[in-house]
């Protein structure tokens, strides 16, 4: 038989499973809390966004009362790139709340998730990708800068290596093993958290958009 | 609030939409639950948007197969055979090849992509191939094409499903 041939049935057969909600349940369904994509990444970015803010708190403070130098610099700047990151934040978090729409044809809704996804997993890797350099080679310029002698840090140095050529080969070798790490750490953290639903909807629209 | 009372009325007069939409995508009842609960927030959310110029059952659909599309949740063991508990089966003695017909179909329709799912819970709602365009982004004659892809699809499924049982 043909799909038309038993339309009515299969309508029918659609809608038995139907307890029926009564206007009070619905009531009380609204006060729940969705769990779409959007609202996924909505909370991670709340989470950034509270993170930011309590790092420019703490490097601030940091920055101001420090005892060394170094450390005055290095969190200074820390905290003030923070309020960048906050407010790249800020943006991606309107933007998706602006973007973020049910009601557009299927297609178009798709499409726009996608692209709200995309953008946002770009902006994260460049944001860990830009934190490299501060945490790693900023830290070792202002540290290698530092007026004042710090004793901790100097018998612990004096205790593994004998040469500075050491010392340099050794920051040298942590921070390219660090480095490449974190960046091949976040692109499969990415991939792992949004990889296989992005292949999902990029399939959706791949299908609609076959004639 | 004025307007979530006007909302929980045209929603619990147009539940079975919600309904439909969550048997067809989803075989487990707390699936389909969580669906329904999905489906039930991002429609107040975007009821503000509503200005009534479409029917609400169309605007309903409209988000319904929305949310269900890119409804994110974590792959399970799933069956391989779509779900069929929504009817209770009849007692084995009374045989009904009409019933057995849809039954096989029903479970055909269930193995479809979740696009193809979408354009034939429009298309069994009589809407027209433009309507359906329309909600799904396409054009009337891509949803002609799709349509007609279905339909053979969907015979030939049901003939093998038939075939099984």
């Amino acid at each position: 038989m043909e799909l038309d041939e038993l339309k009515y049935q299969l309508k029918n057969k659609l809608s038995t499973d139907h307890a029926g909600r009564s206007p009070e349940d619905i009531a009380i369904l609204l006060t729940h809390k969705t769990s779409s994509i959007i609202e996924k990444l909505k909370k991670s970015l709340w989470i950034e966004i509270i993170s930011c803010i309590i790092v420019v708190i703490a490097f601030g403070y940091i920055g101001m009362a420090g005892n060394y130098q170094s450390l005055r610099v290095y969190f200074s700047v820390f905290a003030l790139l923070s309020v960048a990151f906050l407010l790249l934040f800020i943006y991606l978090l309107r933007r998706i709340s602006s973007l973020s729409n049910t009601t557009l044809p299927v297609k178009g809704n798709l499409q726009i998730i996608v692209n709200i996804i995309e953008e946002f997993a770009k902006r994260y890797f460049q944001f860990t990708m830009a934190l490299i350099p501060v945490c790693f080679i900023f830290a070792f310029l202002v540290g290698y800068n530092e007026p004042k002698s710090i004793p901790q840090l100097d018998r612990f140095a004096q205790r593994l290596f004998s040469h500075t050529w050491q010392v340099i080969v050794f920051i040298a070798m942590y921070m390219a093993f660090l480095s490449v790490g974190i960046y091949y750490f976040t692109r499969w953290y990415l991939k792992k958290l949004y990889g296989k639903y992005l292949v999902r909807l990029k399939e959706c629209i791949a299908e609609l958009t076959e004639e | 609030m004025a307007s979530e009372k006007e909302f929980i009325s045209l929603l619990n007069q147009h539940q079975k939409i919600v309904y439909k939409v969550c048997n067809l995508y989803m075989d487990r009842h707390s699936e389909r639950e969580d669906l329904f609960q999905e489906i039930t927030l991002q429609a107040w959310k975007a009821y503000g948007n509503f200005r009534g110029d479409a029917k609400f059952s169309t605007w309903l659909y409209r988000v319904a197969l929305n949310t269900a599309i890119t409804f994110f949740r974590k792959e399970k063991n799933r069956p391989a055979i779509y779900s069929t508990d929504i009817v209770p089966d009849q007692p084995e003695d009374i045989f009904d090849p009409i019933e057995e017909q849809v039954k096989a179909m029903y479970a055909a329709i269930g193995d479809l992509s979740n696009i193809d799912k979408a354009i034939v819970m429009l298309y069994l709602e009589d809407y027209s191939y433009n309507e359906i365009g329309d909600m799904m982004g396409i054009t009337a004659n891509n949803v002609a094409v799709k349509m007609n892809r279905i339909k053979v699809k969907l015979k030939e499924e049901t003939q093998k499903h038939l075939a099984t049982t």
